[in-house]
């Protein structure tokens, strides 16, 4: 299973980011977004620590969104997703394959991202940084891990990314708050709680959905036109 | 090292086939045949576990698990090389074989030349040579080949049969439909027939009346 | 020629006999509220609405899980009836929410815990019916339903807790709803569930039952020449 989850990943960095347009779309998208809302700060004025860590994982969402659906499209031209489905490792490994090469692209996109809603909402970074990390990081594995689970089923599917969207947004919806709360943090918005709760938030998350997509994702992936 | 157990299979609402049980053993090579429409192709998915049947169960028990599937798809990634898409289905189906090992392959279907050229540039023809190649690189137990003449040249094709014939002596189970009835009921130790949702014929392939043969030839 | 569908005509009824009677209940038994008056009335109605559509999206959770194991097209249906009817009621339970929030709070929509969860939950399965209106194979769309049908059911609780920790300082609408109730308010808010449970069960069966007959009439019209 190992092997063939790294063979997944390799073939699908190398697909997206050596091979074609890779994430240029996406880094567009979420800076866009960022400059749209930076439209909505008035002269020598910022907003606030919450809006802009609002704003920071509104595109990374957009991102992943995005993300998936590339993912998951490679395997669409010539049904290769048949052939994956006839090795002998469980399909599991291209669940997996893909959400590790989603959250490492996800991660290059809010390499992007980050300075960009400093830059551009006027924001600093003074809050607990390290436990911000980690949520950051446990957020975006949950993200990957339902992402990589629901971007299979739109398979086939000419409407792909409206679905996906309206799908998977809302049942983001915690991850997305927890993530807002520790950046309005970051950026320096008091918060007496500190960041335990919405790391036990986050870690519940990831332990539950990566739980579904190990058990429901053979389900999903199959022969069936 | 194959066995369908009353298989049957729906297509919504309407049923393609029903109670189809038999076995296929290693080192054979069986004839799938059936006008358009008569359940062929499905059989062959069924039998690759790659759809799953309304009723009944196909059942494998060979030693490796390795399936090959040639139809008329041909699982490449055009945007990598004719090398790159060989050593990710190794890596994919775990097998240890060296570079040059793949390379040799990328020869005997005749493509060591672009080797490193993106599949995006070739032919559909060219494209379902390195699926043969594929299926060269698995050596499969169960051979299951869905019309595999469908954009090959008079030379792979002949590259084919001699590929089957190979699988046959290395002791695979070989089970394909075809166009060219003529020919490959020739190289076939079995042939079957599915007529009317049923299997109609099982048995050698010269045993098949003349009138199912001719009909054969015009449906297909 | 299939049975009428008796049962669930009865039930129809008797949800809407017994609803009536609440009525009296309602305005006759039970006290009026003494801060909000006549108003608190129409929490008498909204409570039960909430909880049967919670009810709902936990029958698609077990239907869901019984396609899967089963693939049972039966229990697609049901998943089918029951989202429809879910989605109505939390649609309902939301706007009757917010008449009351906007008399008793002032203001027509706060973040409390609950409401985020319920609007979130109407958003889910919102898209839940979109997916349902897909063109798709029936096998692959039951298939697919019912892997949003265990997830979406997953992600409920995680949407309660992060709801609460992000708003957490709300004492008085907690306070509001769950504590001070009279002894004749309890007894009236039972009845009024009980009696909404009977039009509920009677709503999903029917939609159910026309669910059934729409997949045999396709049957029938497949199979005959």
């Amino acid at each position: 299973m190992l092997r063939m989850t790294l063979a997944v990943l390799r073939k699908d960095m190398t697909l997206t980011l050596l091979r074609s347009s890779g994430l240029v779309q996406t880094l567009l998208l979420g800076l866009l977004l960022v400059f749209v809302f930076s439209l909505s700060q008035g002269v020598g004025e910022n907003l606030n620590a919450r809006n802009a860590a609002a704003v920071f994982w509104l595109s990374s969402a957009f991102c992943q969104v995005l993300i998936f659906n590339q993912l998951y499209a490679l395997e669409e031209t010539n049904d290769s997703r048949l052939g994956l489905l006839l090795c002998p490792a469980p399909i599991q490994a291209v669940w997996l394959g893909k959400a590790i090469a989603g959250l490492v692209l996800l991660l290059l996109a809010q390499c992007v991202f980050l300075p960009a809603t400093v830059v551009f909402l006027g924001q600093s970074l003074n809050g607990p940084l390290r436990p911000a990390l980690a949520i950051l990081l446990l957020t975006d594995t949950g993200m990957c891990a339902l992402g990589s689970l629901l971007g299979a089923l739109a398979q086939g599917q000419t409407t792909r990314e409206s679905l996906l969207s309206i799908v998977l947004f809302p049942l983001l919806a915690p991850l997305l708050l927890a993530g807002t709360g520790i950046g309005a943090q970051v950026f320096g918005s008091a918060d007496p709680d500190g960041p335990g709760a919405w790391l036990g938030l986050a870690a519940a998350f990831d332990a539950i959905f990566l739980a579904a997509g190990l058990l429901l994702f053979a389900f999903l992936y199959t022969g069936d036109e | 090292m194959l066995e369908l157990d009353r298989v049957a299979h729906l297509y919504g609402h309407t049923l393609v086939f029903r109670d189809i049980s038999c076995t296929f053993g290693a080192g054979s090579i069986t004839l799938l045949l059936g006008g358009n429409g008569a359940g062929k192709s499905t059989l062959l998915r069924i039998m690759a576990g790659l759809t799953r049947p309304s009723f009944g169960a196909a059942r494998f028990t060979g030693k490796s698990g390795k399936i090959g599937h040639l139809a008329h798809s041909t699982f490449v990634y055009p945007a990598l090389t004719a090398l790159e898409n060989l050593t990710f289905w190794r890596e994919a189906h775990c097998l240890s074989m060296t570079k040059e090992g793949l390379l040799s392959i990328l020869g005997r279907v005749g493509l060591a030349a672009r080797a490193h050229d993106r599949a995006g540039t070739f032919s559909r023809g060219m494209a379902q040579r390195l699926n043969l190649a594929r299926i060269l690189l698995l050596e499969p137990d169960v051979l299951l080949l869905d019309e595999p003449d469908t954009g090959l040249d008079a030379a792979s094709q002949a590259l084919l049969r001699r590929e089957l014939l190979e699988a046959r002596r290395r002791g695979a189970c070989v089970v394909l439909t075809s166009h060219d009835i003529a020919r490959d009921a020739q190289l076939a130790d079995r042939a079957l027939l599915l007529e009317k949702g049923r299997l109609a014929h099982d048995g050698p392939p010269s045993r098949l009346s003349p009138p199912d043969v001719a009909e054969q030839a015009c449906c297909a | 020629m299939p049975k009428y569908p008796l049962l669930p005509l009865l039930l129809l009824l008797s949800g809407c006999l017994s609803l009536a009677c609440c009525q009296y209940l309602i305005y006759f038994y039970a006290p009026a509220e003494e801060t909000m008056g006549l108003v608190q009335k129409i929490f008498y109605i909204h409570l039960p609405l909430a909880w049967w559509a919670l009810f709902s999206f936990f029958l698609v959770f077990l239907g869901s899980v019984a396609y899967l194991l089963k693939r049972a097209p039966v229990a697609d249906r049901l998943c089918a009836a029951a989202a429809e009817t879910g989605v109505l009621l939390s649609g309902l339970a939301l706007l009757t929410g917010m008449l009351w929030a906007r008399k008793s709070w002032g203001v027509w929509w706060t973040w409390d815990p609950r409401l985020t969860t319920t609007l979130v939950m109407w958003f889910v399965y919102a898209g839940y019916l979109v997916l349902r209106g897909l063109n798709l194979s029936a096998q692959r769309k039951g298939l697919v339903c019912a892997v949003l049908g265990v997830v979406a059911f997953l992600d409920v609780p995680l949407v309660f807790v992060s709801a609460r920790i992000w708003r957490s300082i709300h004492p008085a609408v907690l306070g509001a709803q769950g504590g001070g109730l009279e002894p004749e308010m309890k007894l009236t808010v039972a009845a009024c569930v009980v009696a909404f449970g009977f039009f509920w069960a009677g709503l999903v069966w029917l939609r159910k039952g026309q669910l059934d007959l729409r997949a045999r009439m396709h049957a029938n019209a497949e199979t005959s020449p």
